[in-house]
């Protein structure tokens, strides 16, 4: 076998016992050296080389950017996530043809889809939606995300947060966990248009906090605007907009003012 | 200009043979004139008028006619002479031996113009397109695009167009699409550095075409928004620029651009290009569905689209009542076109829309509604309608849908009376934006009208022109000389 295979190999086995320890520091530092041992690989994208170990050389790379991909949702870094994950897609795009398919390659676009939606991307979410297939949208972990993004569009948020108890995969509890955070500031956002006036408990629940504490930080936090009395929120109401009163001379004027110019442009 | 254009045109008919074949052939002897004219003349619209008319042609080409064109046009025994034959079947030839050979002796002048070549593979292109052969089709249009690459006449870029045209077709029609995409964009490299937009416009439709076709909304985004824009030179070109950039609005959620680029691009198609239109129309439909508009129906009863946009009428009538169970059966009675026209994740996205729908209708007929009452109503099949019932409402009010309030303790859903809107400005601006809209058409319907260069100018006959272009190259090479004689 390649030298350069064998030694990449051996680093990966390293990094894999290091992920299973959960030693994440030594994880990131063999990642990056493997990262910079795959360069030279001349079959990876985007050379796209045919090299007699391709198929090989392609697998191990393939595999190594999914683990990134999982590390990077363990240690909760979204950017490394994006950038592994923009790593890892030519593998499922572009070399789709000479590979078998990956087990990871569902759960980690669903996970990408997830991120899409706890950073509220969500044009980003649909353009990498069209480039699924109809199995693909069959298969759970991408149901999942599809089915959280829907929820999320009607409103329905408390079926966005039942669905982190039916997560498919270890990895989404994560991300799950800052969408709830994202449908808090949702909820408060609307109750503030909906409501006049909420009881604090109705308030607590509404909002998910189990403790009138956490609930009066957060008012305090996010929306110093909200008056809290006699054991109520008293949401204060922006101003509707009121039959107009007075006519907007000025800008009638203007616009009177264009239409003849343009009309004598005409004749 | 048209006038002396069509002048030569006249002749023809009269000259023509009751068989087909010649007559065809004489019309092509026209076009071929057309084209040397325009060649030397260094006149674009000739050659653009040539293409017009090949295309009227297009039924009548057959294997004869064109080897015999290719007899006239080209050197016999030369190698695009030998190459672009072998795409042609071999038939009985000998009756256009004569026309051949009486053409070859005219001739002798015209075989240096590479515009001959180039139409010359742009014919048998089309005829091989039309003969289904597509993998000759693929090799004949590579070897052409080849052969366009050392070109550089400003007098080719008609045909060139043309044929980039015709070349990503026939990958397209056998599924090679993503081959080709490096080509393109290498073609597209070059236009733009020859200042050559009319095959700039033409590669950047066939790129967008290339990405959406394998759903790469993402690049093709990116390469729409950096490639150089200018004013459109070909209708056509622009009318599927407002398609595909319609399309890409529309997947990335601009609904309002999405709809104004999708209805211009429906309002410019030619009327013969119907299934570009129905296209269109399907498109524009979801589109306004996804705004919360209702299209009217005789967006749906056009000449030639009733039976094409049957599916999407009736959806647009599930999302107008705002059934949610009528709209799950219409998407399910029709998942085959939908996901044949691609549109079926637009759908799924409607869903949010129907409940909207639904939702306004009870907020118009009552003033006062418990929520359990609303959940029936939608239909809202899940674990805890009610709460499910009272956080779409409260993001509708917050959206904008519907003008409510609603009381948590009682479980209910106050809807506030609707204000008069003549006390408020709405009807001036409304009126306003119409004002504008109709000022701004005008102004462009001026700007579009299209006046053929130098006509006010007298006309030089050929000759002149052609003595007066060698005086102006030899005036040329003196200044360059002198240049080097300074330096």
């Amino acid at each position: 076998m390649d030298p350069k295979l064998t030694e990449v190999s051996q680093l990966f086995e390293r990094f894999k016992a290091a992920l299973v320890r959960n030693d994440y520091d030594t994880c990131t530092k063999l990642l990056s050296q493997l990262k910079v041992l795959l360069t030279e690989f001349k079959s990876l994208p985007p050379l796209f080389e045919e090299t007699p170990n391709a198929i090989h050389e392609l697998t191990i790379a393939r595999d190594i950017y999914e683990h990134a991909v999982v590390l990077s949702v363990k240690i909760e870094d979204q950017d490394a996530f994006e950038r592994d994950f923009f790593q890892l897609k030519p593998y499922y795009t572009d070399a789709g043809g000479h590979l078998p398919q990956s087990p990871q390659e569902y759960p980690i676009l669903g996970l990408n889809l997830l991120r899409l939606l706890v950073q509220n991307r969500i044009a980003e979410f649909h353009t990498e939606l069209e480039l699924l297939s109809a199995t693909a949208l069959e298969n759970p972990c991408i149901k999942h995300a599809v089915e959280l993004e829907q929820s999320f569009m009607e409103g329905a948020y408390n079926r966005v947060l039942s669905a982190r108890q039916t997560v498919p995969h270890e990895t989404y509890v994560y991300f799950m966990d800052l969408l709830a955070k994202t449908v808090r500031d949702e909820i408060a956002g609307c109750s503030e248009k909906a409501y006049d006036s909420l009881s604090i408990k109705d308030a607590r629940q509404m909002l998910l906090y189990s403790s009138d504490q956490e609930l009066s930080e957060y008012i305090k936090e996010e929306h110093p605007e909200w008056e809290t009395k006699n054991g109520f929120v008293i949401f204060q109401r922006a101003k509707e907009s009121a039959p107009c009163k007075e006519i907007p001379s000025l800008q009638l004027i203007n616009q009177t003012l264009s239409y003849a110019r343009e009309l004598e442009r005409i004749v | 200009m048209t006038q002396d254009v069509e002048m030569k045109e006249l002749p023809a008919p009269s000259n023509t043979v009751s068989t087909v074949g010649p007559s065809t052939l004489q019309h092509l002897k026209e076009i071929a004139s057309l084209i040397e004219t325009g060649a030397y003349a260094r006149e674009v619209r000739r050659i653009a008028r040539a293409v017009r008319l090949t295309i009227a042609l297009r039924r009548k080409l057959k294997a004869s006619v064109l080897s015999a064109f290719l007899n006239f046009a080209l050197v016999p025994g030369s190698e695009v002479h030998s190459r672009l034959s072998s795409y042609l079947p071999k038939e009985d030839e000998h009756d256009m031996e004569v026309d051949a050979a009486t053409s070859a002796t005219q001739a002798p002048a015209k075989h240096s113009l590479p515009e001959f070549e180039i139409y010359c593979y742009l014919l048998v292109l089309i005829f091989l397109i039309d003969q289904k052969r597509y993998n000759e089709a693929k090799a004949c249009s590579s070897a052409s695009i080849a052969r366009l690459k050392n070109l550089n006449r400003r007098t080719v870029d008609v045909l060139a167009s043309r044929l980039y045209f015709y070349y990503s077709l026939s990958y397209e029609l056998t599924g090679d699409l993503a081959d080709i995409r490096g080509n393109l964009l290498a073609l597209h490299r070059i236009a733009t550095l020859r200042h050559d937009e009319l095959g700039q416009e033409t590669l950047l439709n066939l790129l967008l075409r290339n990405y959406l076709h394998y759903n790469l909304y993402d690049q093709a985004e990116k390469l729409r928004s950096k490639a150089p824009r200018f004013e459109a030179h070909s209708n056509q070109q622009f009318c599927r620029y407002l398609f595909y950039l319609g399309k890409i609005r529309t997947i990335q959620l601009e609904y309002t651009d999405a709809k104004e680029s999708l209805l211009q691009a429906a309002r410019k198609a030619p009327a013969a290009a119907l299934g570009f239109r129905v296209q269109c129309n399907k498109w524009a439909v979801i589109v306004r569905l996804l705004l919360g508009e209702i299209p009217e129906r005789t967006v749906f009863m056009q000449k030639g689209m009733e039976k094409a946009l049957r599916p999407y009428f009736e959806l647009t009538n599930a999302v107008r009542i705002g059934d949610l169970k009528l709209f799950k059966t219409v998407a399910e009675k029709f998942s085959n076109t939908f996901s044949s026209d691609r549109t079926h994740n637009l759908i799924v996205r409607l869903r949010h829309n129907v409940i909207r729908t639904g939702l306004r209708n009870i907020s118009i007929s009552y003033s006062r509604i418990s929520l359990v009452d609303v959940a029936k109503k939608l239909r809202l099949d899940s674990a805890n309608p009610v709460a499910d019932a009272e956080s779409i409402v409260s993001k509708a009010i917050r959206d904008g849908a519907i003008d409510a309030t609603v009381d948590h303790a009682n479980g209910w859903m106050v809807s506030k009376e609707t204000g008069d809107i003549y006390s408020t400005n709405e009807p001036q601006i409304a009126f306003n934006s119409r004002i504008a809209f109709c000022l701004n058409m005008h102004n462009e319907a001026v700007r579009a009208l299209r006046f053929p260069p130098n006509s006010h100018k007298e006309k030089e006959s050929a000759e002149k022109r052609r003595e007066r272009q060698q005086q102006e190259q030899e005036l040329a090479k003196h200044i360059a000389e002198e240049d080097d004689d300074e330096f």
